[in-house]
């Protein structure tokens, strides 16, 4: 790994030298991300909100950052070196700096830290995820609304609560449209393959699929294959309607700009609690972008009432009555699923063809 | 149909790849040099091919800026291995993470763009043919250039004096060196034939199969066929053969999911990589007959002054 390594220590001499303390400034917030910052993507959708937060203090802040940090040992020298230099704040992009990220706040109980999903926390260390199966339950009705075959193919990584969670949102959306629609998953087994991913997007076209839904696929695969062959996608995780310009039905977002703030502002004031943001539409953290055109009003009206819902707070789409894809009844009929049960839901809605993988 | 069309049709694109890079790693080990670069010759290959194309706009071009690095990088193994005398497993994986490294480098500025995939080229008269002709013949030129390699690859290694001087030389060096052949220049020419074809190989999957550039996005290949080359014993025909079959499997598996059959997913993630070993395997089972085909020498550091 020397090239990289290289190229780590450089940036990482960068962002060193960024840091240094100055008089005007009395943060310095340091931002860890795992991939490259490109122009689309989760690393780019962070250092959205590095900038919001720029905006947002102006001059009392600084931010600095380092982009495609390995999870390890690399990530580990990264935050020390930023916490060295004086950095007061620091946000970790991946699941996987959990436990560094954890033994720095130990050791270093004046910084503070926001930590990309993972579950543990401590006064100075919290984390945030967003409720993105909200955004889905949208996209899944104007699915509903555009497919002819009644056919709709899901592309997903791994089976992990967060990606089933959003099955559910999505299915259930497609069913409150259109009842009949079959929807079928491609698990790839894999985060990251571009080729593979891009395969089954075609598989799935070749069985009559005509609405993809790219579940967390960070680069255009699977959107510049629908495009190319004229086939409805729905992206995640951040705009791509430049792959897409005639074919994306829309792509769900998520928006860290407002927990970035609230969270530099706390460390600023000195109130920062380690807590567990898990944010939705009340909280302005998800939302979708670039709805199509070809949505039919009707479908609009309902996504923008339920929408409306989601934020005042008086709708989850995971409301009962639900089966399972067993037929078991899982919520009541009114009844809420709990954050506890949404954190670490392992069944698929009824109206799924393809099983988890056990 | 569609789905038979899908695989069959899709097979001959998802192998080319691997195609291009075996058939380079085959003549590099006939000649007794083990490359396990090869990923990181693709990865670079595919950076390279992608930057080229983006910013020329030709594809000729993107594919011989690919081949270039590729096989620039391999010259880099070939002279740590034949002139320093460097260990081939070594060299191979140390040029293969430079590649991956270097690979990061050249994209930087181009992670997650897109381009126009290479344009499909059908076939007169043949692509017009209902169910075959979208099978074989409505394929990008690059398709049939893969095919193509496969018997020209088998008639230079086996039919002409150049594949028995490379053949001679991957048995025993030192008896090809006694008889006045140029061993390290062969060598090296043979290993820089597999750097270029790994580097097309690699600028194929980033501007022709999945048309965009993201780090890492070889996610493997490089190593399947470095197996394939092992698992096909040296032989041009079965090393084709097992890169069609994961081809096949690949997208069958993905078929099958798509169906919503209710068949583990990992097992059938799994699928590709277990058929192909099992295959090969099964026609390779004679121990005699891989000795015979084995190059002798691959991957013993040169012994000449």
């Amino acid at each position: 790994m020397l090239p990289k390594t290289l190229k780590l220590t450089a940036a990482a001499a960068t962002a060193a030298a960024l840091a240094l303390p100055s008089a005007a400034q009395e943060l310095t917030i340091g931002f860890v991300y795992p991939s490259p910052i490109a122009d689309v993507g989760w690393s780019a959708e962070l250092d959205a909100g590095r900038l919001a937060v720029e905006e947002h203090f102006g001059d009392r802040v600084r931010t600095i950052f380092v982009e495609n940090v390995p999870e390890g040992p690399d990530a580990a020298r990264i935050m020390n070196q930023m916490a060295a230099q004086g950095a007061g704040m620091i946000m970790l992009g991946s699941f996987g700096y959990m436990n560094d990220g954890m033994r720095l706040a130990e050791q270093r109980p004046d910084l503070t830290f926001i930590h990309a999903s993972g579950y543990l926390l401590a006064s100075n260390f919290g984390n945030f995820q967003s409720r993105n199966y909200e955004t889905s339950y949208l996209v899944g009705m104007a699915a509903a609304d555009v497919t002819e075959t009644d056919t709709i193919g899901i592309v997903a990584a791994y089976a992990i609560p967060e990606v089933v969670g959003m099955i559910n949102g999505f299915a259930l959306g497609v069913q409150e449209v259109n009842p009949d629609a079959t929807i079928k998953v491609v698990w790839l087994n894999s985060w990251f393959d571009p080729p593979l991913a891009q395969e089954s997007a075609r598989a799935l076209m070749a069985q009559e699929s005509d609405v993809i839904y790219s579940l967390y696929q960070d680069t255009p695969s699977v959107v510049s294959v629908a495009e190319e062959e004229g086939v409805w996608v729905i992206n995640t995780s951040s705009d791509m309607k430049e792959y897409a310009p005639t074919w994306l039905l829309a792509s769900q977002v998520a928006d860290w700009s407002t927990h970035f703030i609230d969270s530099v502002q706390a460390s600023l004031d000195g109130t920062f609690e380690g807590t567990a943001f898990w944010g939705g539409y009340a909280d302005d953290t998800v939302d979708v972008e670039s709805w199509s055109e070809s949505i039919s009003p009707e479908t609009m009206a309902m996504i923008e009432e339920a929408e409306a819902a989601m934020r005042a707070g008086s709708f989850h789409p995971l409301t009962g009555p639900i089966e399972d894809q067993d037929g078991m009844t899982r919520l009541a009929e009114g009844e809420v699923i709990t954050d506890e049960a949404m954190l670490g839901i392992d069944w698929l809605v009824s109206g799924v063809e393809t099983r988890i993988p056990q | 149909m569609d789905i038979l069309i899908f695989i069959v049709g899709g097979t001959l694109a998802a192998a080319t790849a691997l195609i291009f890079a075996a058939m380079g790693e085959l003549v590099a080990e006939k000649s007794g040099v083990l490359n396990l670069g090869i990923e990181g010759m693709m990865a670079t290959g595919a950076a390279m091919g992608f930057v080229v194309m983006s910013l020329s706009g030709s594809y000729t071009l993107g594919f011989l800026a690919g081949a270039g690095l590729g096989m620039v990088l391999s010259l880099v193994h070939a002279a740590l291995t034949l002139v320093f005398r460097a260990n081939q497993v070594a060299s191979g994986l140390a040029v293969g993470i430079l590649g991956l490294g270097l690979s990061s480098a050249i994209g930087k500025k181009f992670e997650g763009r897109t381009v126009d995939g290479l344009p499909e080229t059908g076939i007169p008269i043949l692509s017009e043919i209902p169910v075959l002709g979208p099978m074989f013949f409505q394929q990008d030129i690059m398709v049939y250039m893969s095919i193509l390699l496969i018997p020209a690859t088998w008639y230079v290694l086996n039919r002409t004096k150049l594949g028995l001087t490379i053949r001679a030389i991957g048995e025993s060096p030192e008896a090809a060196h006694a008889l006045g052949l140029k061993v390290r220049v062969i060598r090296a020419s043979c290993v820089a034939f597999g750097g270029a074809m790994a580097g097309i190989g690699g600028a194929y999957m980033s501007i022709a199969y999945t048309p965009l550039w993201a780090e890492g996005m070889i996610a493997g290949r490089g190593w399947i066929v470095v197996a394939l080359t092992v698992f096909g014993t040296w032989m041009v025909g079965r090393v084709a053969f097992g890169a069609y079959l994961f081809g096949s499997i690949s997208l069958l598996q993905l078929s099958i999911q798509a169906l919503g059959l209710n068949i583990p997913s990992q097992l059938m993630s799994a699928l590709p990589y277990l058929v192909t070993i099992v295959m090969l395997a099964v026609i390779s089972r004679n121990p005699m007959f891989i000795r015979l085909n084995s190059p002798a020498s691959l991957g013993a550091t040169l012994k000449l002054s």
